[in-house]
């Protein structure tokens, strides 16, 4: 991690021309997801069948699908599942990273107990355990988020223990250490400072794997029940209608890779 | 080197107790009755009924507690006896060779698609001017945003259904490999053309790099002695890092593909509970993991010895 | 010459594959060439196989037409000669002797006789299938090819249980001393040549059957186990017959030149299983409001995509003894179901949900993935009951659910696609659903009528056919009338099939593909 290529601190003056492009993209689908619920007059449910599959209209904005739902609807409350899964997961297992990463390489027995616990869960492959645990309550939404967040954390835990490991050892720590100050501005002072940039970067590519992982529950029929729309479960849904309605079925398409291409491009660049 | 193996040697015990114990405790808490879902996967839906669970609970002693159960896999465990599959009664060990040769063809097939695709892009984008840079940059940009299933839904419109080049699904033949690797390959090498580029960029904007095209040597004498291997240690490092999206890519990949590897293989045993299956196939996806891993420290060391006092 | 072919044979099977096929190429007098897309006829359905058991996946080697049974079902259910040439019935029904054909041969060579198949079937009866639930007492040989059963009571369903998959007749050679099949060594037009268990399986032609040869050489069945890639297939010519189509492909499959599709009505029927013992489905009146608040034409026309194919009856008008010719059709009538609800003293509140003594109307429909028609219409009923002012929870899950919360009494309704063909005789699936302990896994529950118990188990008795309609036809009509379990729609069997696929056959029954009497049309 390059760590002089200080992408946060600053806020949004700092920031990259694309990484602005990629904030802009994420606040146009934001207001889309909030302003969809509130302009659309049907509910996420209600079906027409006499009115399936219908193109855009001065009726159904986004057009029908295969039920006769308002897609624009579904899209909106699609996109605000996404988005919401993605915050509270990037947010979960940020806390959990950063606290164990931080202790890791502070005290030698956590260190060798996490050590043993990171290889363990790196040598499982993370959908694999996210199918899993979906697969023991469908449906649940705090099961889905428990299970991304269980995976997501080791990512963070891995660069901040680094990170910190050399902080600790730096002389510029050391010589606050003497001086007396204590655990929290140690922290505050030498370590949040270094880890900050990478957290921001971390947390942004995590906001896209958390979205693409349910998008692919969705897709294997794991963990989703209707009338919920979520992306991926719409995509699968949509697909037989791919010649007969491809407005309909380009739309879940578009929102995923729309989604995870703002998170990637505010992201900034990996190193 | 020797404590580099004997580290991956412990992990690799720590992996095969953890991953084991993890799935026997995930499994043992799926909701619902072991036996009926055992039962649907035997007999098929139309078949069964509640005499099947009890046929089958009676037949593979699914009422013994789950700490006696968890003792005697471990026990096999020890001598390498992973059991027979609840639904087919099939040794473990075969369901899983089966699977993971066709994951493994998979895997590899997708990994030289993605190097034979991101080594030249890379370099295209790092020696060419700053146009011929975004465009690519961008374009994998691109492609990264969309999830696995997507870029292999639309190479089948495209491959398959618009120009019936290739089969939709299915294995047997060459031409069944093409669709599935490819999806695989794109979506490895659109993150890892970006490394062949920051590497190259790197090397070729380096003064040791410059010096030998001062000193007169020619592009290519100058890239083959010093361009390759220095380009290459971080790209094979981060192979390392890629393998857990490769396997991830390949579940989705061989559930739209009906590709009979591991990952297809996994998701089915979950679904209908085969904790055997389950357990081996998280065993073996582990092991191969470690191992793979362990491959690539060694080619990171062969290619630069330098570097093993860091990892 | 026979006898010297038999030995051949086991000699070469001994001797594995390699042999085998030496022996081919030399002696055949056909020309031997592998599997590929100009000799094989490639199927693709749903259905994974993970045994070679008959018990468990004998549907798939019955339709691969590698195994068979001494009896047969023709397209209308009535019972045809298979491996039996002909039987008699004792007068009170209870020994039925059954002569067997005497020129079959298993394709590892052996003979078909009496010992041969009372091993098979002694062997069924200790397994899970039809033939261990019913009343058969003793099974023996009366020469090389009779066979006798005695049943401690009459039974008119016997021939359709031994029509049944799990009722396969295989070569002794097949089973280990435990009676596990090791080699699915059965009497039909095409064995086993490739066996990869899920996904694959690839038959041959046998040289060596009883009847109508085949004659494509191979046939290869793929597991697709997603809708949208068997779609796919057909379009893509990869496949030659898909079955099982996902309704939403349907009108872009039929534009395409290369294709045929048949909608075949087969007997089973989507319907909503109730648990007639909960409190807010105790009453008749909430059931049949329940059923009248589901917009069936609805459903058929633009989900299933198969209009004409919505029903309030659970069988077919193919199956003429249970289906009720003189009933008006129910027809979508929400203002009706609002009043029977509202006069059964239910009352909307505030967020449109009917309410009760302080209870709202929520209930949980569980559904399974294995057909996806299930979860769409579970899905469009959900919202058609909305309107209703029922809450519904829909649960998509393992098949296996129902079986459980039928048993362990959890279960509130499910949405199951139920298939009363699966013994060639509908009352087999009757007495299962409706016979006894107010209902069966995958019938009623909480349902009990003494009466309906008691004239089915006479049903199992009477070979009149004027009585056995008239008894028939009055039960259909009390279940019909008391809705323990509501029918939604028919279930049209989709298939796609190649053009260069002569003689397809789609049997309601669903036992055997024909695959002997198809043929490739030279191009």
């Amino acid at each position: 991690m390059s760590l002089d290529r200080s992408s946060r601190g600053g806020g949004i003056m700092k920031m990259t021309l694309s990484q602005k492009i990629g904030l802009v993209i994420l606040l146009i689908l934001l207001v889309f997801a909030f302003g969809g619920t509130w302009v659309s007059p049907y509910s996420l449910s209600q079906q027409d069948l006499n009115a399936i599959l219908q193109p855009p209209s001065t009726r159904h904005w986004l057009g029908t699908d295969q039920f006769g739902r308002s897609m624009l609807t579904r899209m909106s409350e699609a996109v605000m599942l996404s988005f919401s899964l993605g915050l509270i997961c990037v947010i979960t297992s940020a806390i959990i990273g950063v606290t164990l990463g931080v202790w890791a390489a502070w005290g030698e027995t956590v260190d060798s107990i996490m050590g043993v616990l990171v290889n363990i869960l790196l040598a499982l492959p993370g959908l694999v355990i996210v199918l899993m645990l979906a697969a023991i309550a469908p449906g649940s939404f705090l099961v889905l988020y428990l299970a991304i967040s269980l995976v997501q954390w080791v990512e963070y835990f891995r660069v901040v223990r680094a990170i910190t490991k050399n902080v600790i050892h730096s002389p510029a720590r050391q010589s606050t250490k003497m001086m007396g100050f204590g655990v929290w501005y140690q922290f505050k002072r030498h370590i949040w400072p270094s880890i900050a940039p990478s957290i921001f970067t971390l947390a942004a590519f995590g906001g896209a794997n958390a979205i693409l992982t349910m998008a692919s529950l969705g897709f294997v029929y794991v963990g989703i029940q209707p009338p919920l729309a979520e992306l991926g479960l719409m995509t699968v849904e949509l697909f037989p209608y791919y010649s007969e309605a491809p407005w309909v079925l380009a739309q879940p398409l578009l929102a995923i890779a729309l989604m995870v291409f703002g998170f990637h491009l505010l992201a900034g660049k990996r190193t | 080197m020797k404590t580099l193996i004997f580290k991956r040697l412990v992990q690799l015990v720590g992996v095969i107790w953890g991953v084991g114990t993890l799935t026997f405790v995930l499994m043992r808490s799926l909701p619902g009755d072991m036996a009926y879902r055992i039962a649907a996967s035997r007999y098929g839906q139309d078949n069964v009924d509640s005499q099947a669970a009890a046929l089958v609970r009676e037949e593979l002693q699914l009422d013994q507690g789950a700490l006696s159960a968890y003792k005697d896999w471990l026990l096999d465990l020890l001598q390498f006896r992973l059991g027979d599959s609840l639904v087919s009664g099939e040794p473990v060990i075969e369901t899983v060779q089966h699977m993971l040769g066709h994951s493994l063809l998979l895997s590899f097939a997708g990994l030289a698609l993605s190097i034979a695709i991101a080594v030249p892009i890379g370099l295209l984008s790092a020696s060419k001017g700053k146009m011929v840079d975004s465009a690519l940059m961008g374009f994998s940009s691109l492609i990264r945003a969309m999830p696995v299933f997507v870029i292999g839904v639309l190479l089948l419109l495209l491959f398959a259904l618009h120009w019936n080049w290739f089969p939709v699904a299915g294995f047997g033949t060459p031409a069944h490999l093409v669709l599935p690797a490819l999806t695989l390959g794109l979506s490895l090498a659109a993150v890892s053309n970006r490394v062949v580029r920051d590497s190259a960029k790197r090397v070729f904007g380096s003064s040791f790099y410059l010096f030998s095209r001062v000193k007169g040597l020619s592009k290519w004498t100058t890239f083959k002695r010093h361009g390759i291997r220095n380009i290459a240690v971080p790209v094979v490092a981060f192979l390392g890092i890629q393998l857990v999206s490769m396997i991830e890519g390949i579940v989705m990949i061989e559930s739209l593909f009906s590709w009979p590897g591991i990952g297809h293989g996994l998701a089915h045993a979950i679904f209908a509970r085969d904790i055997p299956v389950i357990q081996g196939a998280a065993l073996v996806m582990g092991i191969l993991f470690v191992f793979l891993n362990t491959l690539v420290d060694l080619l990171c060391h062969w290619i630069d010895p330098r570097g093993v006092a860091e990892s | 010459m026979v006898n010297f072919m038999i030995t051949l044979l086991h000699i070469t099977r001994r001797l594995g594959l390699l042999s085998l096929l030496g022996f081919l190429v030399t002696y055949s007098s056909w020309s031997f060439s592998l599997p590929n897309p100009s000799n094989t006829l490639s199927i693709s359905a749903a259905f994974e196989f993970t045994s070679l058991d008959p018990s468990k996946n004998g549907y798939i080697y019955t339709r691969m037409q590698v195994v068979e049974s001494l009896f047969n079902v023709d397209g209308k259910g009535s019972i045809t000669q298979g491996l039996a040439n002909n039987w008699q019935v004792s007068s009170d029904g209870k020994v039925w002797t059954i002569n067997l054909r005497e020129d079959v041969l298993f394709h590892d060579g052996s003979v078909m006789d009496s010992a041969t198949v009372l091993k098979s079937l002694s062997i069924a009866q200790q397994k899970h299938g039809a033939l261990k639930k019913s009343p058969v007492e003793a099974i023996k040989a009366i020469d090389t090819h009779t066979i006798e059963i005695t049943l401690s009571r009459a039974y008119n369903l016997l021939p359709a249980v031994l029509a049944h998959y799990s009722s396969a007749i295989l070569s002794s050679e097949s089973y280990d001393d435990n009676g596990e099949v090791l080699t699915l060594s059965g009497t039909g037009p095409y064995q086993v040549y490739t066996y990869l268990p899920p996904h694959k399986l690839v038959v041959e032609k046998f040289d060596g059957y009883w009847g109508k040869q085949g004659s494509i050489p191979y046939v290869s069945y793929l597991t697709g186990h997603r809708a949208e890639s068997r779609v796919l297939q057909a379009r893509s010519g990869q496949a030659d017959i898909v079955f099982g189509l996902d309704p939403a492909s349907l009108p872009s499959l039929k534009r395409l030149p290369n294709l045929t599709v048949y909608s075949n009505a087969i007997p089973r029927t989507i319907v909503l299983k109730l648990n007639s013992g909960h409190p807010f489905l105790k009453d008749v009146k909430a059931r049949q409001a329940l059923s009248l608040a589901i917009n069936r034409a609805g459903i058929s026309n633009a989900i299933l995509r198969t209009p004409g194919s919505e029903t309030d009856q659970l069988m077919p008008p193919s199956m003429g003894d249970w289906y009720l010719s003189d009933v008006e059709k129910t027809t979508y009538q929400l203002v009706k179901a609002k009043e029977i609800l509202a006069s059964l003293g239910w009352e909307m509140n505030r967020n449109g949900v009917l309410e009760k003594d302080g209870e709202p109307f929520e209930m949980t429909l569980i559904t399974y993935a294995d057909r996806p028609e299930l979860t769409t219409v579970a899905t469009a009923i959900q919202a058609q009951w909305a309107e209703l002012g029922v809450s519904l929870k829909v649960d998509v899950t393992n098949s296996s659910a129902i079986p459980m919360g039928h048993k362990n009494g959890t279960l509130e309704m499910a949405l199951i696609a139920r298939n009363y063909g699966f013994i060639a005789n509908p009352l087999g699936v009757v007495l299962a659903d409706f016979g006894e302990n107010g209902g069966g896994d995958w019938g009623a529950m909480n349902w009990y009528s003494q009466d309906i118990s008691a004239d089915l188990k006479r049903l199992e008795q009477i070979n009149d056919t004027a009585q056995y309609h008239q008894l028939t036809q009055k039960n259909a009509r009390v279940i019909f009338d008391e809705k323990p379990m509501i029918p939604v729609s028919y279930y049209i069997q989709q298939t796609a099939v190649n053009k260069r696929v002569k003689g397809f056959y789609f049997d309601p029954y669903e036992r055997s593909f024909y695959l002997n009497n198809m043929e490739f049309i030279k191009q």
